[in-house]
């Protein structure tokens, strides 16, 4: 494994652990302050919003660091797999 | 909902995503069938609520593993061009099939998750934690890809990540190594997932009062079950999980007799 193996691996980490601690916190924050206001509910619904875009962003970020070393194979990967999930996403809308 | 049901989720989010960390399955297999069973929810609902949950242990469970270097990332993402089609395909579908047939599936699927963790734990009284990786090269893309295409689909179908059937073809046909394999499967049933989970939320099947709290614990479950891992026995992990399932399936091809899940 060389280095830039690590770049990608390091990115995508903090990106999960971006992605898990914000939704936690929003989810948990919400689900208590649902019992005192009315927009509680909202945050809640925030943070699971936060869950379902960090699957299309840990694509994204890892197509921008592949395009970043110039290993265009992987690159190309990744935004395949970006469409099809945002094919999903504007499908999601009309269903 | 009571303050009572809303811990009870917590709670079997908690185990759901700690077992999913710990065993590398569980969380689906066991949501699904609760909320169905215990919960009176359509399968059509319980099916897209478990599907944040394993967005939500592959989330918390990679941000680890990925970090430790073990899920092969490049491998994942060429696999995942197969499991998103899988999974947008079956998710659109899973609309028009009615609620017995999937709870059969269900089922079926239960089945075939308890008899592969038998069989993992059975091979496992051999070996011993391997600690470093090997060296390989993943062999055999086209069979990889047709399996995580099937694997995708019974994610979009059935809300469960599809390791039971992706790890075993990593492992003896493109020749990458077990952890490697689990690792990577986790990391991509985050994705695979997400691609249904838009499909399910726009069509209304993803209760967010029922969400949000066995979220809350499968993070928690996962984060805390990932930084355990190498300390416990999976055996037994694999056997209670085991017990579960069976349990679990009993219950369904029950309620299916008795002409449930309408």
């Amino acid at each position: 494994m060389n280095r830039q193996d690590f770049a990608v691996d390091r990115m995508l980490s903090h990106t999960l652990k971006l992605g898990a601690y914000t939704a936690l916190a929003l989810v948990l924050a919400g689900l208590i302050l649902q019992h005192f206001a009315a927009w509680g509910s909202k945050i809640t619904v925030a943070g699971l919003l936060v869950l379902l875009a960090t699957p299309a962003l840990r694509i994204i970020v890892a197509c921008f660091q592949f395009l970043h070393e110039r290993d265009f194979k992987y690159a190309l990967v990744s935004f395949g797999v970006l469409a099809i999930v945002v094919l999903a996403y504007v499908l999601g809308l009309q269903a | 909902m009571t303050i009572a049901a809303m811990l009870l989720l917590v709670v079997i989010g908690f185990l759901a995503g700690g077992f999913g960390a710990l065993a590398g399955v569980g969380g689906g297999i066991i949501v699904t069938p609760l909320l169905a069973i215990y919960f009176g929810l359509p399968m059509h609902q319980a099916i897209g609520v478990t599907l944040l949950c394993v967005i939500a242990t592959s989330t918390a469970t990679s941000s680890q593993y990925v970090e430790r270097h073990v899920t092969d990332v490049r491998l994942g993402m060429t696999l995942e061009l197969a499991t998103t089609v899988g999974a947008l395909i079956a998710a659109l579908v899973a609309h028009h099939v009615n609620r017995r047939t999937l709870a059969m599936l269900f089922v079926c699927f239960l089945l075939y998750s308890a008899v592969s963790m038998v069989k993992k734990a059975w091979n496992l009284r051999y070996e011993k934690t391997e600690e470093a990786v090997p060296d390989y090269t993943p062999q055999n893309y086209p069979v990889g890809l047709a399996a995580s295409l099937l694997a995708g689909g019974f994610s979009g179908l059935l809300g469960i990540g599809g390791g039971p059937i992706k790890v075993p073809v990593m492992l003896l046909f493109m020749k990458v190594p077990l952890r490697v394999a689990a690792a990577t499967s986790n990391f991509m049933i985050g994705v695979t997932a997400g691609t249904s989970a838009y499909i399910y939320w726009g069509r209304g099947n993803v209760r967010v009062d029922i969400a949000a709290p066995l979220v809350a614990g499968v993070f928690v479950g996962s984060l805390l079950g990932t930084r355990i891992a190498p300390k416990v026995r999976e055996v037994h992990i694999l056997m209670l999980l085991i017990a579960i399932a069976s349990w679990l399936a009993a219950q369904m091809i029950y309620k299916l007799l008795t002409g449930g899940f309408q």
